[in-house]
């Protein structure tokens, strides 16, 4: 069985800087791995043990993401070897293109019966790379995994719904996208860093891939920093704590909050 | 008549801002919806107000995502300038079906959204709401937005036209009812937010009364609503869950990290409670306490009862 | 002259630092506030492989270099002094002399346990009238037959009574002269004959354990010797050298959180309408700082990297260990200054990182015994 991981090696927006102008200053951040994606990873790993299945990683985009330390920190999460598509035409790539590109290694891997995405990037928080990516691919998508058992032909999915969670049968190959709670990812343990050096990643060439065409340009025409409330900042002091509690009171009283 | 937009609906008929929205594109095209859900979801979007339905029927057993064929096809057989879907995690699939059939580009962030005679401009909120990105499109776009209540009857209705096509292989075998009551954050005027300060699942006994006295919603941050399982998870406010704008929002133990403070940026009055100094929550409130969050809310409590 | 990390050192970094800022930093203040080892956290420690760490992987080791061991334990100190040292200790003073000196049978029979965590180690060298004059100890292991009986009794002994294996250094031959006569043994925990004392309260690392250990006429087996007779002296001598590295990487984790607390502080605090990280004398301050806790991780990481390399590095330790542990103690008096009254608070962690710091200015080897064997080597 093999089982394909999507995973996002990117920056997290809490580290970023906005200018007034709207611009994003990325300097700061220093990129990893998504952060709900080592729960897709985790989980893929589990079915994977279960199943003997080679568990693959795939990550596409600008040049940056596919160097050897992040190659590597996304093999010591447990992945077997990595697939990689690294160009620069990829920077700002919205969620379709993206999609279409993983369909395409997808389909390049080949005989693929699975693949697993975390909920949603760390970044974007769009969730919808792997709604697409099914449907480029053909195949069933299922979002808010919880868990994955059985065999391809017969997997066994557990899934949150609004009001509860289901059990679903799915019989051929699927995209499924786990939940971020859907387990506690392990931290890798040094021997896992060392190891991961030596697995095989592979890198391929974007033009080298047969990605269908998006019909829709996108164009980035203007920029703004959204209005924010501005928020009074006032720090009470908290030495009594029955003082500040009817002091708190006392001034949502005065604004209307209360 | 051309199709301006399509609405994707799953197995619940929440679409009342999906209607608005593509009510507001103008235009002389239609308006769309798709569903694949059950026959009362298609008839309370047949009385909607839209000008088309489609139904995919209920293929035996089987989620809305089976019908994502079906929905792909209804779309690309009239394909719109525009195609809608709400965030619940159904109705996401059958967009990105509908949007890998047209190759068209996908935003999930639109603050607003106008057609052109070739372009498609849309007002997208990125990276965690921190910027707005003015974005024109030159083909079709799949929007990702709130889809808002149920709408109300509006009219005769429209006939409900029945399409069939092989749905994948997916069955339910089991559905579970969740432990926890649901719940609406948007109706609340004062919500109650907890994080990762509460240390034990018996300590929410503190927070309730506090929510009793202050007549206040209890919602949380996502470490709380997904990995503790301690209440219902809609309940978590942030970039994957509710965005709230209510008079009131009080953050007890909660950091402060973008992805749950973009769910509350709307709100009147913030006040935050934590024992970390440095909390990045205490840049974004009105009124900030530094202390035990176990001791200021029984305070806080008591004054108010 | 590459002064870049390897992509494994990274990598080392960035996940010990996810590590340690989700399971030790948490528990870091209550620890200290309750005078309490961390026992849970030892298991994970040894799940992360980060208990043995220099030692080959046949040996139950993660087979990582030196400078890998050094940048671990400086963010395993900068989430928790005193998991540092518990490190430091276990890894370093305790199995090191069972690495390099064990014969195989003792390599065969603590090795892994040790290397992978399963079972805790301790060094006991210290006596209430040896510390910087290591050869004045008077515990005594006297041959019997096929055995040895250690009779005196050790002071301020890291990891014990949670330690099941200790290192302990005995004269086979109290009457030789200056540093010929002293022993190292192997002992077991529950030895008849050998007890551990009161927990010893501390000013800082106050979750590490370090009592006294007494031994009463405590018999262990002959090839409980470790190395040669006389040579137990040369055995402590050369772990402390490597031990020391890892106290300089504990002070800089020490450091490195204190800075770090300062830094967000002085960014946050408001007085005279702007954050104080606008005042010039509060840049000075960090710009000071900053620049000698990277002198300080320039100096360990060489020391580390001339044990990679094969090189000598007892000199260079030496510098690495005074350097840095004289640099955390001004850097958490700094951190403590730019927090103004709240850092003098435990609600703010630089008075912890304040009290922690002291430490590592005295033990395995004060900064007085730094400075002498840096003397040594500069006057040669």
């Amino acid at each position: 069985m093999k089982i394909v991981v999507a995973y996002k090696w990117t920056s997290d927006p809490e580290e970023a800087t906005v200018g007034a102008d709207g611009v994003v200053n990325w300097s700061r951040a220093r990129p990893g791995i998504s952060t709900y994606d080592p729960v897709a990873i985790e989980v893929a790993r589990g079915l994977a043990a279960a199943t003997s299945a080679e568990l693959i990683g795939v990550t596409v985009g600008a040049k940056g993401v596919g160097t050897p330390l992040a190659a590597k920190a996304a093999l010591s999460r447990g992945l077997d070897r990595a697939v990689i598509v690294e160009d620069d035409s990829l920077k700002g790539a919205g969620q379709a293109e993206l999609a279409a590109v993983v369909a395409a290694v997808v389909r390049r891997i080949g005989d693929v019966d699975l693949v697993i995405t975390g909920d949603s990037s760390v970044d974007v928080a769009a969730k919808m790379v792997p709604t697409v990516l099914a449907g480029e691919l053909g195949w069933p998508a299922v979002a808010e995994v919880t868990d994955v058992t059985g065999q391809p032909g017969a997997l066994r999915v557990g899934r949150a719904v609004p009001g509860g969670a289901q059990v679903l049968e799915i019989s051929g190959p699927a995209v499924l996208a786990t939940s971020a709670d859907a387990t506690t990812p392990h931290v890798p343990g040094m021997k896992d860093l060392l190891a991961a050096g030596k697995k095989p990643v592979e890198h391929v060439d974007l033009a080298a891939l047969d990605v269908p065409a998006s019909s829709a340009v996108m164009t980035i025409t203007g920029r703004a920093r959204p209005a924010r409330k501005e928020r009074k900042h006032q720090l009470l002091d908290t030495s009594d704590p029955a003082e500040a509690a009817a002091e708190l009171v006392k001034a949502l009283r005065e604004v209307g909050a209360l | 008549m051309s199709v301006n937009a399509w609405i994707v609906v799953g197995d619940q008929p929440a679409i009342g801002n999906l209607i608005t929205v593509a009510r507001s594109l103008g235009g002389d095209g239609t308006i769309a919806a798709v569903v694949a859900g059950p026959r009362a979801v298609a008839e309370t979007v047949a009385a909607s107000g839209v000008d088309r339905v489609v139904w995919c029927g209920t293929p035996d057993g089987s989620p809305a995502e089976a019908s994502a064929p079906a929905v792909a096809e209804a779309v690309a057989a009239d394909p719109p300038r525009v195609v809608l879907g709400g965030r619940n995690p159904g109705d996401r699939v059958l967009l990105g079906a509908a949007a890998a059939a047209l190759h068209a580009a996908v935003l999930t962030g639109a603050r607003s959204v106008t057609v052109g005679a070739d372009t498609v401009t849309v007002v997208n909120a990125v990276y965690g709401d921190i910027s707005d990105e003015t974005v024109e499109i030159s083909g079709p776009v799949a929007l990702l937005l709130d889809g808002g209540s149920v709408p109300a009857a509006s009219g005769a209705g429209v006939p409900i036209e029945e399409v069939t096509a092989t749905p994948y292989g997916v069955k339910v075998l089991e559905t579970i009812p969740s432990e926890f009551e649901e719940v609406d954050l948007n109706a609340a005027q004062r919500v109650i937010g907890v994080g990762r300060g509460l240390k034990a699942k018996e300590d929410l006994s503190l927070i309730e009364a506090l929510a009793a006295a202050l007549k206040a919603e209890i919602a949380c941050s996502r470490p709380v609503a997904e990995g503790l399982n301690w209440m219902g998870k809609d309940r978590y406010i942030g970039s994957s869950g509710a965005r709230i704008s209510p008079q009131l929002y009080l953050a007890v133990g909660i950091s402060g990290q973008l992805q749950h403070m973009v769910g509350v940026t709307g709100a009147e009055t913030i006040v935050a409670i934590n024992s970390d100094p440095n909390a990045a929550v205490f840049a974004q409130t009105d009124y900030g306490l530094v202390g035990d969050l176990y001791e200021l809310v029984a305070e806080i409590t008591s004054v108010l009862k | 002259m590459d002064f870049e990390l390897t992509d494994e050192q990274e990598l080392v970094r960035s996940t010990v630092r996810e590590f340690a800022e989700a399971e030790l930093a948490p528990v870091a203040g209550e620890i200290d506030r309750d005078h309490r080892f961390p026992e849970e956290v030892l298991p994970k420690m040894a799940g992360m492989n980060l208990m043995g760490m220099p030692y080959p992987e046949e040996y139950g080791g993660a087979g990582t270099d030196y400078v890998s061991y050094m940048i671990a334990l400086e963010e395993v100190s900068r989430g928790c002094a005193t998991t540092g040292v518990i490190m430091t200790a276990h890894t370093t003073l305790a199995t090191f002399p069972i690495y390099k000196f064990g014969s195989q049978a003792q390599k065969d029979k603590y090795l892994s346990d040790m290397a992978s965590g399963r079972r805790l180690g301790a060094f006991a060298l210290t006596e209430p009238a040896a510390g910087t004059d290591a050869a004045a100890g008077t515990c005594t292991a006297i041959r019997k037959d096929n055995s040895y009986v250690l009779n005196g009794s050790k002071i301020f002994i890291s990891n014990a009574p949670f330690a099941e294996i200790y290192i302990v250094f005995a004269k086979t031959d109290p009457d030789a002269q200056g540093t010929r006569g002293m022993s190292a043994f192997i002992v077991e925990r529950d030895t008849p004959g050998f007890s551990v004392g009161e927990a010893e309260h501390k000013l800082g690392i106050r979750g590490s354990s370090t009592p006294p250990l007494y031994f009463t006429n405590c018999q262990v087996p002959a090839d409980a010797l470790l190395g040669q007779e006389g040579q137990g002296f040369k055995i402590a001598m050369q772990t402390l050298d490597g031990g020391r590295i890892g106290i300089g990487a504990q002070a800089l984790g020490i450091a490195q959180a204190a800075l770090d607390a300062a830094v967000a502080y002085a960014k946050e605090r408001v007085q005279f309408g702007k954050p104080i990280a606008s005042l010039q004398a509060i840049q000075w301050m960090i710009a000071d700082m900053a620049t000698s806790i990277d002198a300080a991780r320039l100096l360990v990481y060489r020391a580390a990297s001339n044990i990679d390399h094969g090189f000598p590095y007892s000199t260079e330790g030496a510098m690495a260990k005074l350097f840095a542990s004289e640099t955390a103690t001004r850097v958490a008096d700094r951190a403590i200054q730019i927090h103004g009254g709240y850092g003098y608070t435990e609600s703010y962690p630089v008075e912890r990182h304040y009290r922690d710091a002291k430490i590592t200015e005295l033990y395995e080897g004060t900064s007085e015994v730094q400075r002498m064997v840096i003397a040594r080597a500069a006057l040669r």
